[in-house]
């Protein structure tokens, strides 16, 4: 399968702040009407990938993260590792039945691994 | 560029030109000792920010270039600034696992058998925010205490029976080899 990117996510110390400025700047609706309380970021573009907000830590830095679809999570989890990344949050079944899993590439940049409901 | 590799580079420029061209003669050039040039190009030692504005001069640079050079000599290393950056994060970590029992009650929720695997959920039981539950739920599962597998929650920190005292004990373990992984140490381990 091709690994497409499926999904922005925006990792912010103010989420609220920063829904608010792209929902200003863009006209983006956010919907957090979900049982992670995960804010959902509609762009309401036909083209490009949507994405959603989550909390930083007030230590950590604001930064945007991209999530990678994959058909299995754990060998491309694995996979990742023997390529020098390093797992941080590793395979966890949302609620939706989506899996999802956070690594650091090999520079220490963090990416997610997504993999559909079965 | 810091100054010192400025330094090799001017001493390699003159050196091809004139192959007998000697370290001695170029520390004197610049108005300094030998060994302090013969330490400094071989690494062993940074340049003496206060002399760099004068040794640059003394090359022909101009004065906004050695100013440029003493600036940067106050700037922190990508690796200090990295290790920095690791300590605070780390240190965070630790504290808040130390001071926010949201952590615990996460867990301690999760073995209820009204509990509901719903953020929203915890955080009105809790009187948390939702922010901060995900904040501390992220954190749960970075550290392995927590799973969610197939819309259920499950606390696998091993304990039979949960205390706050147990989890705060092994989730601060986990920060501190989560730490080491990133050679930040965060002291020894404790034998209580």
């Amino acid at each position: 399968m091709s690994n497409a990117v499926m999904q922005f996510q925006i990792i912010s110390r103010d989420p609220q702040g920063t829904s608010q400025f792209y929902a200003n700047l863009f006209g983006w609706k956010v919907n957090a009407d979900n049982p992670m309380g995960y804010r959902e970021v509609n762009t309401g573009a036909t083209e490009g990938i949507q994405g959603g907000i989550w909390p930083a830590p007030p230590q950590s830095p604001n930064f945007v993260q991209l999530f990678i679809s994959v058909d299995d999570i754990k060998a491309y989890s694995a996979k990742a590792e023997s390529l020098g990344a390093t797992v941080l949050i590793p395979c966890t079944v949302l609620p939706d039945g989506g899996s999802m899993s956070v690594l650091h590439d090999s520079q220490g940049m963090p990416f997610g691994l997504w993999q559909r409901p079965a | 560029m810091q100054f010192g590799s400025r330094l090799q580079i001017e001493f390699e420029a003159r050196k091809t030109k004139n192959p007998r061209y000697s370290l001695r003669a170029f520390a004197a050039s610049i108005g300094a000792e030998h060994s302090t040039v013969s330490q400094i190009l071989r690494g062993t030692r940074p340049v003496p920010t206060g002399t760099i504005r004068a040794w640059a001069l003394k090359l022909g640079m101009l004065p906004e270039e050695a100013a440029i050079y003493v600036a940067a000599s106050h700037a922190a290393t990508p690796e200090s600034s990295r290790r920095a950056q690791q300590l605070l994060h780390w240190t965070a970590e630790a504290l808040a696992v130390i001071n926010e029992p949201v952590h615990f009650d996460i867990l301690r929720m999760t073995r209820d058998p009204g509990f509901r695997p719903d953020v929203r959920w915890i955080s009105r039981q809790t009187g948390v925010s939702i922010d901060h539950v995900n904040i501390a739920l992220t954190r749960l599962l970075r550290l392995q205490l927590l799973e969610m597998a197939s819309g259920e929650w499950k606390d696998v920190t091993g304990f039979q029976e949960l205390t706050e005292r147990k989890v705060r004990k092994l989730a601060l373990e986990r920060v501190r080899w989560a730490a080491a992984e990133n050679r930040i140490n965060l002291g020894r381990k404790s034998n209580s």
